[in-house]
């Protein structure tokens, strides 16, 4: 199968190249191993990867213009040529290698914790199973940022805009039957950027390797805002 | 726009004004295509019945209102130079808020003809 994968080190190349490899493939067998067989050929090719079953989220890149997990895609699956690129509109550390620092300040910015008011009991507190569902699609995200780097409003105000995987977690919480601060929480999604940028393109459902629903978690926070408004 | 009306207020201007826009908007092409006034005379005195001109009054003002969040949407998302996002923003502004008026003024225009001794030419 013919793979064609995005080569750049910004130490040495002024710009980015494609370079194709052959790769002999097997039955079942997932880009991951793929993208490990040219590395076997050219150690130089980067890639990040870890658990290999699409729980980490480290191998999130760009397969033939769609966002995914290397991991979880079967190569039976694509057309050739695949083209593999890293996720987009971040910084290229080197090939498909990029920097998620600004990613993971919007995630860091939502508070993803849960925020006590009362003093903390001594035991766990219990939740109803209705209330324990409320947190089913959500909990689920893996952070690999598929959805975030598929999304054009996170594109153009990535300092800005929360982005959907952060937001998806901004649900998370206000969701939870035991966070008590729901009123700051959304006093600080409010204004034209940080949450308000989302236009429900979708492009962070159509891509989400855990197949959760980021935009649905953002209605249901305009929702609150309003309810909570008047 | 307040620093409140940036984020909830917009979005839920916009959304409420597109369920009038949807509404009125579909009986003003129904009525346009299917009975279409005969003349200017009995076009003036459709647009100044009381309730076309009513919904009329309220469907400008919201149809300018939804086209302006829209507008800035875009201008936040494309425009990133403080002073160039402003101007542009500054332009659509005078330009939604003229045809507004001018637009306000027609169907007056349309109401004191009606009311008048009567429409000529």
């Amino acid at each position: 199968m013919k793979i064609r994968v995005y080569r750049f080190n910004p130490e040495r190349d002024t710009k980015p190249r494609m370079q194709s490899f052959e790769v002999a493939t097997r039955p079942g067998m997932m880009l991951r191993e793929a993208l490990l067989d040219i590395r076997a050929l050219d150690e130089s090719f980067g890639f990040r990867h870890s658990c290999g079953e699409g729980v980490c989220g480290s191998d999130g890149m760009n397969v033939n213009g769609v966002n995914c997990l290397a991991c979880i895609t079967p190569l039976a699956d694509l057309t050739e040529p695949v083209e593999v690129r890293p996720l987009p509109g971040r910084p290229v550390i080197r090939d498909l290698i990029v920097d998620m620092s600004q990613f993971y300040l919007q995630y860091k910015a939502v508070q993803p914790y849960l925020i006590r008011k009362e003093p903390l009991p001594e035991q766990e507190i219990p939740q109803t199973p209705a209330e324990r569902d409320r947190l089913d699609g959500l909990y689920e995200c893996i952070l690999c940022g598929c959805c975030s780097t598929a999304c054009p409003s996170f594109w153009w105000n990535p300092d800005k805009f929360h982005g959907p995987a952060a937001l998806l977690q901004a649900w998370r919480f206000l969701a939870d039957s035991r966070d008590q601060a729901t009123d700051e929480r959304l006093d600080a999604l409010d204004g034209p950027y940080k949450l308000f940028r989302c236009h429900s393109i979708m492009n962070c459902v159509a891509v989400c390797p855990k197949e959760l629903n980021p935009t649905k978690a953002i209605g249901h926070i305009k929702e609150l805002m309003l309810e909570k408004a008047v | 726009m307040s620093r409140q009306a940036a984020g909830l207020k917009a979005w839920i201007i916009q959304r409420l004004s597109a369920v009038y826009i949807v509404l009125f908007g579909s009986y003003l092409a129904i009525q346009l295509v299917f009975a279409p006034p005969a003349s200017q005379a009995e076009f003036v005195a459709w647009v100044a019945a009381p309730l076309v001109a009513l919904g009329l009054l309220l469907y400008i003002p919201l149809l300018l209102l939804h086209a302006w969040v829209g507008i800035r949407d875009v201008l936040i998302d494309y425009i990133k130079p403080y002073e160039l996002r402003v101007g542009v923003l500054s332009f659509f502004a005078l330009l939604l808020l003229g045809s507004g008026v001018w637009a306000i003024q027609a169907v007056l225009v349309a109401r004191a003809m009606l009311s008048g001794p009567g429409i000529t030419g």
